[in-house]
């Protein structure tokens, strides 16, 4: 080598080589013989070479195609190419907004999470807020501007829409708007308020007024019609105070805007290590997560309920004979000494106003409501959302008084209530502008569509549920071609009232609402509102309720005839239809029926067993001479002679995941036809007809009916899987859930030494609610798959983290319980020794490593893993982002997760990625990790802390603390696997005074 | 005492022994019947109409193994929890139909049966043909066929060695033994034969061929002596085989976890079907090719007679192990095992498991009647049916075990999809095709060693 450069020039790799000391001669030798060996280059090796380079340059042609990487010129500061950054911002739902903080990478938004300082969600947030990603990313997002003329569609630009604007609006200002109408979806944002204001001044003679419409809205409980006016106020419950809980026909936990702290306050105030506990009491129709959750359920027809709530004031006023076991010890819990000021009772939206005013003079009643007590009520946005409105402006429409109509948002084609044809007046509005994030039902209706920028990528405001105020931040610049609601309305402002001044740019106007609302001008304020994410202490000031006396008594909703009633509740995992189009959500299981994409009829065992359904029938359901066609699935705990409807499904124009006729088939029933001004939660009189066809339904649980002996089997066992005593029997025997017996258990293998980490986890059964955050989070972190409903169906669904969720007792009221189930990384792992090529395997740090690229795909362990959590790549399922023109779906990928393909095997892995990250920056702070420190995905949504996560070798770790719970238990410990992930038994609170009467009806079933 | 008449080897006689061969038959006339099978300028026309329809049930077999590489394991039905379906039922059901072949070339001739002449033949041929349509399916239904070699313990840049934990390793190592020894034995004892088809040949490419592969045999004593020596170990070799073979096979299932898998019994119980099947496959072959190449002479009655009776008994073995199996679910008090044997004979699967009763236990029975082992058509069916049962068998234990195991939250239904069916058929293609390539073209019969036990004392025209 020496011969190869001159004698001035030689590179050297150390001083030893340099020096050509004998031992580095040898130890080249060995590393690199060859190297060792060469004395130069002879003319013969120069030809090789030559010729190898040749062809080398000849293969540059089948080189891969070449992408350009653009640099920053100039690096934004603090930004680091490939480091994950958070910001805080807000997701608007309905006339609240969640606060989040978003992690980015590379500018591009990867994760979802709540903001640890909201007070609302505490870091937790809901499956909406975590598929919210998807939505960002979805190709069938609108991309541009859409003109009507007659039945043709032409795309344009948004100048031209501009140009039409300034036509339309100086037009309309000329004539005083006469002939405006604003139809927009609820929302919480005060700059959007202000902007309204302000439009509605310039078109001072607008005939119409400004409308909001939702399909699912707290209007009923948050009006309180008293004889001469309307009360605007909003009922927040401290659950974790409360001792006793009653809920009629309310869902705090689930589907209530405040879920996510309704949940963290129910378990709070459930502590069976400290023996506090509150007892909750659900008088409802359907089986909401709030139901699932009760220690005492009464299935009651939504017709009755307005009847209950009667008596129950009645018994509440004079605690005389009740005849009614259920209300005489709920009445008997309410009224003792203890609970006093210490119990809420709550009323669902679904309820008339009647039922509201009535539920809170109850809890004036029983000293519930102030400040230091468990009910207050605030003052609240109030919009004209109520369905009246939406009629009156219908009929002005129909009566063509609506020249111009503008909707923000929403699809009231879609989910308006089916006897106001708004679809029908909509033809009759001369100019209609639909702004929207898809080309939805409506949009195609409309003269002017107007892609939206989805709420990642544009400014905004607006107020949680409890009025804490929240600034939205874009996370990146839009993707396609959208503007915001308040870039719309502030361009139409401008078009009509030609300032000729400069349009003001959306950041610059919520800045400016926040220093109008809040009085702060400084600068540095609206920083740390940004940074923060929101305005600490800005949330509503607790109001005093008037006087209730004049709120009449609840009416009976039905004259006690038996008919088959109908209940429509929104979607767990699609809500009104407006995620229908997300593949996450559609994939999502409901929490109750475990069923994905799509719908079905709701009815109780009784009432199938007489109308002779079974799961899985069509049939014809009529009501009010309206009629369709629905798959039947049987609901156990359903109120007898009742049908529950989810809205949310049968969309026509979602888009490639949600259906969009003709190309894509609707997902599950549209049942918005059926849904009337009348009727828009409960309608009587239905009749449900088998057509004698079946549907197929897909259920990622009881994949098929079940047989008896299955059935047994069931209940046999998930007695085992999740346990649960009563508080009582916990009390006097606390380790009743480690009392099992088998045979004494041996391994084969020596037990694995670990010098450092042993990570594990703990999930307190007590404590699930069974919302199914965990699911999609698990599923955005990890860059999990979406299968679709045929794969479901054979049974090839992808999620890492299911939630199984069992029924026990009698099959008309049922108890429910869930229990969520990730890897349960055994230490002694059945999929480990089964693999022939040593693809899965033990990491030193006890988890149960899945090594992608040795994956062979023989899935012999995932049959031998008796928990069933391996999934396996059956097709390609992320073949779709491999076409060019879906590079931005690509970027919803977590660069630290490898994205697997086909025939390969997957499982949970703790988030490997995230304890990773966390041990080099231990690394490289030089700092050990703190106990929380790593949170997996799954454990950081969750509302409720059920899941806890943490190294089993640090005896002050809160995981370790709980492994040694005398609640912990593992699931089929008598295999031997040895799980690192425990379970803490469930613990009841119920009134022994009805849990002897329940015990009368208990027998096994499925 | 009669002289008992040529034609016939049914006799119960229990002072004479009966014949190997019936009819007039001689060294001459064996070679002449067996060569002349393959040397006849055409085969019959029921040969071209067999070897169009398996050799397109072949092509169906290729094309959907082709389908299925390009598009992934999802176009067969396997779902979680039934990760193994109809590939791996298929897998062990033809590993079981190679048994007998062994069984009769090996273990019998070291028990000097020396009436396994007659079939031991065409059994290996059926032998080296199972196994080949048996080591099919495993390879092509993993996730990525193109990594499958990783299975093999070779060296490698990775320095990574597959986990010797695993029975699935095992597996491989047993059926690439199973098969190699298998293709040598099926092979050493065809070199006599092959020699004398190379010297009866007339075309030059006969000549060539089958000189190629008769390795210079001349027959020389010398030469002999090696052969049986050689013979003899490769027989030593492989009877050991028979029995690990399908043990190993079976640990893939017993040594996981799975309920209803989880069970030691298992390898004798799977040896026992194994061989069953195998040699209801054997009659199953036999029955129609003796009769369309006219071979009754040396395959005889008597040859069917004794598989009957083999499969008379590895019934009784298989229905008690399928008794056992009940009666440990029950007295072992392992609620899974309880439940596992339950819902097969109660569950979803149940018409598999009691079709599978019927065909294996009680559709056997009918053998204890000399005129059913005797019958041709009725022997047929029945072998047909104790082959449809052993597919199903392995069925129930595989997808019904499956489908429903230690969490109900994970409980699912199998369902079969066209390539699954299609797969299956071309399975049993390929193996016909093969088959009847054997017949056409290689000595169905073992003549050498049928010749050995043609007594000698027969005259040339059969008359003593």
């Amino acid at each position: 080598m020496s011969s190869l450069g001159g004698q001035y020039d030689t590179w050297w790799r150390s001083l030893n080589e340099l020096a050509d000391a004998p031992g580095f001669r040898t130890f080249l030798k060995a590393e690199f013989p060859a190297e060792a060996e060469a004395s130069g280059m002879s003319r013969r090796r120069m030809l090789q070479l030559m010729g190898a380079s040749l062809t080398l340059a000849a293969a540059g042609g089948c080189r891969w195609k070449k992408q350009e990487i653009l640099p920053f010129a100039e690096r934004p500061e603090g930004r680091m190419p490939g480091k994950f950054e958070k910001f805080a911002t807000a997701i608007p739902l309905g006339n609240v907004v969640h606060g989040l903080e978003v992690t980015c990478v590379d500018g591009r938004p990867i994760k979802i999470d709540g903001n640890p300082q909201h007070p609302e969600s505490r870091g937790a947030s809901t499956v909406f807020a975590q598929a919210a990603l998807l939505e960002l990313y979805d190709p069938d997002r609108s991309q541009c501007v859409v003109r009507r003329d007659g039945d043709k569609f032409e795309e344009q630009t948004w100048e031209k829409f501009e140009a039409e604007c300034d036509k339309l609006f100086r037009r309309l200002h000329e004539s005083g708007g006469k002939d405006f109408c604003a139809l927009a979806e609820a929302d919480s944002s005060p700059t959007l308020d202000a902007l309204r204001s302000k439009l509605l001044k310039v078109f001072r003679k607008a005939s119409g007024d400004w409308y909001v419409f939702e399909p699912l809205s707290d209007d009923n409980e948050e009006t309180i019609s008293t004889s001469a006016k309307y009360q605007w106020l909003r009922t927040h419950w401290r659950l974790d105070r409360a001792n006793v809980i009653v809920c009629l026909d309310a869902d705090p936990l689930g589907s209530h805007p405040a879920a996510v702290r309704y949940a963290r306050d129910f378990t709070a105030g459930r502590d069976p290590e400290s023996g506090r506990m509150n007892r909750l009491y659900v008088v409802e129709s359907g089986v909401s997560l709030t139901g699932a959750s009760a220690d005492h359920r009464l299935p009651l027809r939504a017709s009755k309920i307005p009847d209950f709530t009667v008596s129950l004031e009645q018994s509440l006023k004079s605690p005389g004979k009740i005849d009614h076991p259920f209300l005489r010890a709920m009445v008997a819990d309410l009224l003792k000494p203890e609970n006093h000021g210490r119990s809420i009772v709550c009323a669902g939206p679904a309820q008339p106003p009647d039922v509201h005013g009535a539920v809170q003079r109850i809890n004036a009643l029983l000293g519930n409501v102030g400040e230091e007590k468990t009910v207050t009520y605030t003052s609240c946005p109030h919009w004209n959302s109520h369905i009246g409105n939406l009629r009156f402006l219908t009929e002005l429409m129909k009566a063509g008084k609506v020249g111009c109509l503008l909707i923000l948002g929403g699809n009231p084609v879609y989910n308006a209530p089916a006897d106001l044809m708004f679809g029908k007046a909509l033809e009759q509005v001369e100019t209609s502008i639909h702004l929207s994030l898809y080309r939805n039902e409506t949009s195609r209706c409309c003269t002017w569509h107007l892609p939206r920028a989805h709420f990642l990528e544009s400014w905004g405001d607006g107020r949680a549920y409890d009025g804490t105020y929240s600034v939205i931040q874009p996370m990146i610049a839009p993707l396609r071609n959208g503007r915001s609601a308040i870039e719309v309305l502030s361009r139409i402002l401008e078009s009509a009232d030609k300032s000729g001044g400069e349009i003001p740019k959306p950041e610059g106007l919520v800045q400016q609402t926040f220093h109008e609302l809040f009085g702060r001008d400084s600068q540095a304020a609206w920083q740390c509102t940004i940074r923060d994410g929101l305005l600490a202490g800005s949330h509503w000031p607790i109001q005093t309720l008037q006087s209730l006396a004049e709120v009449p008594h609840p009416k009976p909703l039905s004259k006690g005839e038996r008919t088959l009633e109908v209940i429509f509740r929104g979607s767990r995992t699609i809500d009104d239809g407006r995620f229908a189009n997300n593949g996450w959500l559609q994939e999502l299981p409901d929490p109750v029926t475990k069923l994905t994409w799509g719908n079905a009829a709701l009815i109780g065992p009784s009432t199938a067993k007489k109308l002779k359904l079974e799961n899985g029938d069509l049939a014809i359901l009529k009501l009010d001479g309206r009629e369709l066609q629905t798959p039947v699935y049987i609901q156990p705990g359903l109120a007898e002679e009742t049908i529950e409807l989810t809205l949310g499904y049968g969309r026509r124009a979602a888009g490639n995941v949600g259906g969009e006729i003709p190309e894509v088939e609707p997902v599950g029933v549209d049942v918005y036809p059926l849904r009337t001004t009348k009727s828009m939660y409960l309608a009587a009189g239905a009749t449900l007809v088998p057509t004698g066809k079946k549907a197929q339904l897909a259920g990622t649980q009881d994949h098929y009916a079940i047989d008896v002996l299955g059935q047994k089997t069931v209940a046999h066992r998930a007695g085992e899987l999740i346990r649960q005593a009563t508080l009582e029997h916990y009390q006097k025997e606390p380790q009743f859930a480690q009392d099992e017996e088998h045979p004494p258990l041996k391994s084969l293998w020596n037990a694995l030494k670990y010098d450092g980490h042993r990570w594990g986890m703990a999930i307190d059964l007590s404590k699930c609610i069974g919302c199914e955050a965990c699911v999609t989070a698990c599923q955005a972190e990890n860059n999990i798959p979406l299968v679709g409903k045929e794969q479901v169906i054979r049974g090839r669904e992808m999620h890492w983290l299911r939630v199984d969720r069992y029924f026990q007792g009698d099959p008309e009221n049922p108890r429910l319980a869930f229990q969520p189930l990730p890897c349960q990384q055994c230490e002694l792992a059945p999929c480990e020794q089964v693999c022939p090529v040593a693809a899965t395997t033990h990491s030193h740090e006890g988890l149960n490593d899945m090594v992608y690229n040795r994956c062979v795909g023989t899935r012999y362990c995932a049959n031998n893993c008796p928990y069933k959590v391996r999934r396996f790549n059956f097709f390609n399922y992320h073949k779709e982002f491999e076409n060019p023109a879906d590079e931005i779906g690509k970027m919803k990928y977590n660069p630290q997760v490898t994205v697997r393909s086909r025939g390969v095997m997957e499982k949970c892995t703790y988030c490997v990625q995230r304890i990773q990250e966390a041990k080099i920056t231990a690394k490289s702070v030089g700092k050990p990790i703190r106990d929380g420190q790593i949170k997996t995905a799954c454990q950081q949504v969750c509302p409720t802390g059920a899941i806890t996560f943490g190294d089993l070798a640090d005896p002050q770790s809160a995981v370790i603390r709980l492994h040694h719970s005398a609640r912990a238990y593992a699931i089929l410990a008598e295999l031997n696997t040895q799980p690192r992930t425990v379970y803490l038994a469930r613990i009841r609170n119920p009134n022994p005074e009805l849990e002897s009467t329940d015990r009368k009806h208990e027998h096994p079933s499925a | 005492m009669s002289i008992l008449p040529l034609d016939d080897n049914m006799t119960q006689e229990p002072t004479r022994r009966a014949r190997l061969v019936v009819g007039p038959a001689d060294a001459a006339s064996i070679t002449e019947t067996v060569c002349a099978i393959t040397e006849r300028p055409r085969p019959p026309a029921a040969w071209y109409a067999a070897f169009a329809m398996s050799a397109a049930a072949t092509g169906m077999l290729f094309a959907a193994i082709g389908y299925l590489i390009a598009t992934g394991v999802g176009v067969l039905g396997n779902n979680s929890p039934v990760f193994w379906a109809w590939p791996i039922v298929n897998f062990v059901f033809w590993i079981g139909i190679g048994h007998a072949g062994t069984l009769i070339s090996a273990i019998l001739f070291l028990f000097r049966q020396r009436w396994r002449t007659g079939i031991n033949r065409f059994a290996e041929a059926m032998t080296v043909f199972a196994v080949a349509c048996a080591g099919i399916f495993p390879a092509v239904h993993v996730g990525r066929v193109w990594v499958v070699y990783w299975l093999a313990p070779y060296p490698n840049q990775m320095g990574v060695w597959p986990n010797f934990r695993s029975p699935l390793l095992w597996d491989v190592v047993a059926i690439s033994t199973y098969g190699t020894v298998s293709v040598l034995f099926w092979y050493l004892g065809m070199i006599p034969d092959l020699a004398t088809l190379r010297d009866r040949a007339i075309s030059w490419w006969r000549r060539i061929v089958y000189g190629l592969f008769a390795l210079g045999w001349r027959g020389s004593a010398a030469q002999w002596h090696r052969f049986e020596w050689a013979y003899l170990l490769l027989a030593a070799l492989a009877t050991p085989l028979v029995l690990s073979v399908h043990s190993v096979v079976s640990f893939d299932f017993a040594v996981s976890q799975l309920p209803g898998w989880h069970s030691t019994i298992f390898p004798p119980y799977f040896v026992a079907g194994a061989i069953f099947s195998g040699c209801a496959m054997v009659v199953t072959l036999a029955v129609p090719a003796r009769s369309l190449f006219g071979l009754k002479s040396l395959i005889t009655m008597r040859h069917l007679d004794n598989m009957n009776r083999l499969i008379l008994g590895t019934s009784l073995l298989v229905a008690y192990a399928y008794l056992i199996e009940l009666f440990m679910a029950w007295y072992g008090g392992n609620q899974y095992e309880a439940f596992a044997q339950l819902n097969r004979a109660l569950g979803p699967y149940a018409w598999a498991y009691w079709l599978m009763v019927a065909c294996n236990v009680l559709a056997p029975q009918l053998f204890w009647f000399p005129k059913c082992r005797t019958t041709p058509w009725l022997m047929w069916v029945i072998a047909v049916l104790v082959n449809v049962g052993m597919w199903l068998e392995r069925f129930v234990i595989i997808v019904a075990s499956l489908g429903r195991d230690f969490l109900p939250s994970s409980w699912g239904m199998f369902r079969p999809t066209a390539v699954d069916v299609m797969m299956l058929a071309g399975s049993f293609g390929l193996f016909c095709t093969l088959f009847l390539l054997f017949c056409r073209y290689l000595p169905m019969v073992a003549m050498a060693e049928v010749k050995g036990v043609v007594p000698p004392h027969l005259g040339s025209n059969g008359v003593q």
